[in-house]
């Protein structure tokens, strides 16, 4: 059996639909738990509804090139294997770096559909077992750092506060040196949507109860990826 | 409290379980076990790179989560270009702070809803890949696709930093720096070394803010706790 028929058979279809569908299960069991604590936290509808829906568009755009990756990955590792992998745990760079480690241990430097189903085997095993940690560090010891921080919590809170802002603030730095240090299309996308957010944060701040607030970091990145197809086209 | 840990656990040790099942039931099935040697090889690899980017993470991303969030976003992935940034939004949109148990609840939603959504835009992405391979491979699409963080950062930036000014001044700078050095100095692909980074500046951002807090540069008010 060559490697591509291995790779898109319709058991691994399967035993991949059946993980998505587990993962489709946590998820809606986590938001029905977080429903829940949410109304005995007295926490009120109308704000469950605007995280939602917040929630929902903002994640639509940057899912989009998750299914470019797909399609990226399905010449050299079928589709059914890559769609798990990418519907869950990892991201693209991730799984595309695994496969291809599995593949050049195996001796085999370009994946391909040349390639044996032995070096697709050894890609899908460093695939998966490569990212398990966070889910392993969760379960040995969330509990425990959930508890620590708690404690911290209850010592000084606004200094817990504050670190957590700093972990944020570091986390977003990582993205925003790298375009404004190399200028070009990078640089105006994300001056662009920063614009987009002040302008459309000034137009709606006498309507903070606007349903279309809750749009604005939406509008604001989607705008930037229209900018940036805009200004391929025209320079 | 305690039950979203006893959720979390169950939950989590039955996914590890599966994860590990997949290939297994596929070696066993088409017979193809990979040979020993090259297994472990490339898993060394492998967790050489990725085992200290998520230790890293785990200590990076919980706190802004929380636990509930943390468990599943640690499941579906996509951490710094969804999950966080979903639940962030949300969390501000709502009034709460992370690291209090309203912020907690609103992130664990966040993430339940961000990740129900990538799943569906990613299953019908598989079911029609073929009429969507044209456009979404699209030339003139890439622009969009190659500036997605820029797009999604540069409004996020613009909401936080501005909100504490104080705070962001140091990462800011330091990213700033570190991109320099990287990209026009040791001339490496920025992309590639993103998920170390993150713990460095995030690091680096902490050590900057106790120092300002320990001094009373920053307050309270700076937060927008009242005093």
């Amino acid at each position: 059996m060559d490697y591509m028929t291995v790779a898109n058979s319709p058991f691994i279809y399967i035993v991949s639909g059946l993980i998505v569908a587990y993962v489709v299960l946590l998820c809606v069991i986590y938001l029905r738990n977080g429903l829940k604590r949410a109304r005995a936290l007295g926490i009120g509808s109308d704000t469950l509804r605007r995280t939602i829906r917040t929630a929902a568009t903002f994640s639509v755009a940057p899912s989009l090139p998750i299914v470019v990756a797909l399609i990226a990955m399905m010449g050299i590792m079928g589709l059914p294997y890559p769609w798990m992998r990418l519907s869950i745990i990892g991201s693209f760079q991730y799984e595309l770096t695994t496969a291809k480690i599995g593949a050049s241990a195996m001796g085999v430097e370009q994946l391909s559909t040349a390639s044996s189903p032995q070096v697709f085997a050894n890609s899908i095993w460093i695939m998966s077992l490569g990212i398990i940690w966070g889910m392993l560090m969760s379960v040995l010891f969330m509990k425990k750092f959930s508890h620590g921080l708690d404690q911290a919590k209850k010592k000084d809170q606004t200094k817990l506060q504050l670190i957590i802002t700093a972990l944020y603030f570091g986390m977003l730095s990582v993205f925003v040196g790298p375009p404004i240090v190399q200028g070009g299309i990078g640089l105006l996308t994300l001056l662009v949507s920063a614009g987009l957010f002040f302008l459309l944060t000034k137009l709606l701040q006498h309507r903070p109860r606007s349903v279309w607030t809750d749009f604005i970091f939406t509008f604001s990145m989607v705008g930037g990826m229209i900018f940036a197809v805009a200004y391929q086209w025209l320079f | 409290m305690q039950s979203i840990h006893r959720l979390g656990r169950i939950s989590l040790i039955i996914m590890l379980l599966l994860v590990i099942s997949a290939p297994l039931a596929i070696s066993i099935y088409f017979d193809i076990f990979p040979p020993l040697t090259p297994f472990l090889n490339g898993l060394f690899q492998a967790v050489m790179i990725y085992l200290p980017i998520s230790v890293a993470e785990f200590f990076t991303f919980v706190p802004i989560l929380g636990p509930g969030g943390s468990y599943l976003a640690f499941v579906t992935g996509n951490l710094t270009n969804l999950k966080i940034p979903a639940a962030v939004v949300t969390m501000d949109q709502a009034g709460v702070k992370s690291g209090t148990e309203e912020g907690e609840v609103i992130a664990q939603i966040a993430v339940a809803v961000s990740s129900l959504v990538t799943i569906s835009v990613v299953f019908l992405g598989l079911l029609l890949v073929l009429p969507l391979k044209p456009v979404l491979t699209a030339p003139s699409l890439q622009p969009a696709f190659d500036n997605i963080l820029p797009a999604l950062f540069g409004a996020l930036a613009a909401h936080f930093f501005t909100k504490t000014p104080k705070l962001a001044v140091v990462p800011l700078l330091a990213s700033i720096v570190l991109a320099a050095i990287v990209i026009y100095g040791l001339k490496l692909n920025f992309s590639s070394i993103q998920g170390v980074l993150i713990p460095i500046l995030g690091g680096l951002s902490v050590w900057s803010a106790l120092i300002f807090y320990k001094r009373g540069w920053i307050t309270k008010s700076d937060l927008g706790e009242s005093s």
